[in-house]
């Protein structure tokens, strides 16, 4: 197919934009736009290329994650390259879901939607397979951070925020 | 004759990304970026692990942080499509001057995928902020909203791993506000000033409006307009002109990360590595430094970096200020204008410290000194001054020294 001024435009089915596909979406001339369901108010991440087999591990109840196969590291987020030993054969494994909170605080201001939620508690955790994921944390109570302690396990679980995107939060245990 | 700068550096490499064009499958620029850097690796033989300076057109801590390096040499230079030249002639001043080794020029753009990703008239190239970005989808969905929601996590984890508290940190910010008062230029000198201004207590600062739990209002710095500017120039002129000379004895730079997610130690900064720098170059260490100024975005952002700084022990850097050493009359001054945190930050605070710093070492910071701004002038004869960026990400230090 040819568009204007004779430049080659695409339709295949890309197996990152297999939704898109599915439905018989050009992807050149559809804008891959956000979708916001009307019960969720709050940033939808759009997944891209680099990302999509982990936001489709979400969407199936899993915690998918980017491993070296040459160092054996894992990283997080996604790499177009293995930030420890530049390899760029990258595989992408199903984790534990389980982690650590690293550290946390509670926040008392917020825009968009999450202005509704305030206030709430951030955190950074230590996943179990090595990196650090950012989170808003479930099963804690915001007016009395005292009791959040650091190193506390967590798992993961996801929040439908669209049809197609899931969100991972993670809860005290 | 040729120049001093003349074959003092040489271009041994040059490489493109996988598929340039009209790719099959869209990319985007950071990839485009990556594969490049990839390839003129393989073809130097020169590891990616060497590089130690960063160059590019506005992506350079996008870059390093995705290739996990920490460099020593940060250029984004971004002036439209002679940057790369540019970039080039940097690095070659940056190499000759023995600051770092191998400069990494790097270029990646998705004119074409941007607009086939998301549709005609949406050709934006990819960078910072795009919704693609990792920030976007891996921070963003979380309600992030700004700096404060992000440096609070660190005092939260300075405060468990070394046994401080917020109280402790209050004491930065009731320090600061004591220099705001002696500068008649600061927002909150006093009451005249501002309704809030004027001298305040720890309990005021514990207790002023929770913006990102540990941190009150008062333990952010304020938002406000800025102008300045300084003029570097070589010894002959710097000599024979009328102001004070204030000499760079040393300069250093280091960056940990782009994104929160990046930062390996939320107690520790990029500055522990950009001081080292400086200090070298400049053959002095923190003992010797007289005053010192310190980017205080927030309290605990100038707590990490007094330590990173080397001028109090890890998880001691408040004691600078709450045992008095900050203050004025103390033996270290530091943030003599009245800070980020009772002075004046428009968002990017770095100048600020700047213009304070040559006021104090050129003698000039009391009324009726040449530079014509009023303060309060302190004896100090050598400063310390670092720049933090980001989410504690990037650090610059300067070792100043007046004659």
């Amino acid at each position: 197919m040819t568009g204007a001024r004779g430049i080659r435009s695409v339709t295949v089915a890309y197996p990152q934009f297999a939704d898109s596909a599915r439905r018989g979406v050009p992807c050149v001339s559809a804008p891959f736009r956000r979708r916001q369901s009307l019960a969720y108010n709050k940033p939808i991440p759009e997944p891209d290329p680099l990302s999509r087999p982990f936001w489709d591990g979400a969407k199936a109840g899993k915690l998918m994650l980017p491993r070296c196969t040459d160092c054996n590291r894992v990283h997080w987020y996604p790499r177009w390259i293995c930030p420890f030993c530049h390899s760029r054969n990258i595989e992408w494994f199903e984790g534990s879901g389980e982690g650590r909170i690293h550290t946390f605080a509670v926040q008392h201001r917020a825009f968009g939607g999450w202005a509704d939620e305030v206030p709430f508690v951030t955190a950074y955790i230590d996943i179990n397979e090595g990196d650090r994921m950012f989170t808003v944390l479930r099963g804690v109570d915001p007016s009395k951070p005292e009791t959040i302690q650091i190193g506390a396990r967590v798992r993961v679980e996801f929040e439908p925020a669209s049809e197609d995107v899931h969100i991972p939060f993670w809860r005290v245990i | 004759m040729p120049g001093e700068l003349s074959r003092a550096a040489a271009i041994v490499g040059a490489a493109e990304a996988n598929e340039i064009g009209y790719p099959e499958i869209p990319k985007t620029s950071l990839q485009l970026h990556i594969e490049a850097i990839k390839n003129v690796s393989d073809q130097t033989g020169i590891p990616i692990s060497a590089i130690d300076g960063i160059f590019s057109a506005g992506w350079s801590s996008q870059i390093a942080e995705h290739l996990g390096l920490h460099p020593r040499y940060i250029d984004t230079t971004s002036v439209g499509g002679c940057s790369f030249e540019m970039h080039v002639h940097h690095a070659l001043a940056a190499i000759h001057a023995g600051i770092i080794d191998v400069a990494l020029v790097t270029h990646g753009e998705a004119g074409w995928s941007a607009r086939a990703n998301h549709g005609r008239g949406t050709g934006r190239p990819r960078g910072m902020g795009d919704p693609w970005d990792p920030g976007s989808q891996f921070s963003a969905p979380y309600g992030i909203s700004g700096a404060p929601s992000n440096y609070s996590h660190a005092m939260t984890r300075h405060n468990h791993r070394f046994g401080t508290t917020p109280e402790d940190f209050a004491h930065i910010a009731v320090v600061t506000r004591q220099w705001a008062t002696l500068n008649p230029r600061a927002i909150m000198h006093s009451r005249e000033t501002h309704p809030q201004g004027g001298p305040i207590t720890v309990e005021e600062v514990q207790t002023s409006r929770l913006v990102s739990w540990p941190l009150t209002l008062l333990h952010c710095c304020l938002v406000t307009d800025y102008g300045g500017a300084v003029l570097v120039t070589k010894p002959e002129i710097a000599r024979s002109v009328k102001t004070k000379p204030v000499w760079i004895a040393g300069a250093g730079e280091n960056m940990s990360h782009s994104n929160m997610l990046e930062m390996g130690d939320f107690t520790a900064t990029s500055a522990a590595a950009s001081s080292a720098t400086a200090y070298k170059m400049a053959g002095m260490g923190p003992e010797d430094m007289e005053m010192a100024m310190i980017y205080d975005s927030f309290t605990v952002t100038a707590g990490i970096t007094a330590e990173m700084l080397g001028l109090a022990p890890r998880g001691e850097g408040f004691t600078l200020w709450k045992d008095g050493h900050a203050a004025p009359g103390g033996r270290l001054p530091i943030n003599t204008n009245g800070g980020g945190l009772s002075f004046n930050h428009s968002g990017m605070y770095g100048m600020q410290l700047l213009v304070e710093a040559y006021r104090q070492l050129s003698g000039t910071a009391e009324d009726g000194g040449y530079s014509g701004l009023p303060g309060k002038q302190t004896k100090a004869r050598s400063c310390v001054v670092n720049g933090t960026g980001g989410s504690l990400s990037t650090t610059g230090t300067l070792v100043l020294v007046s004659d």
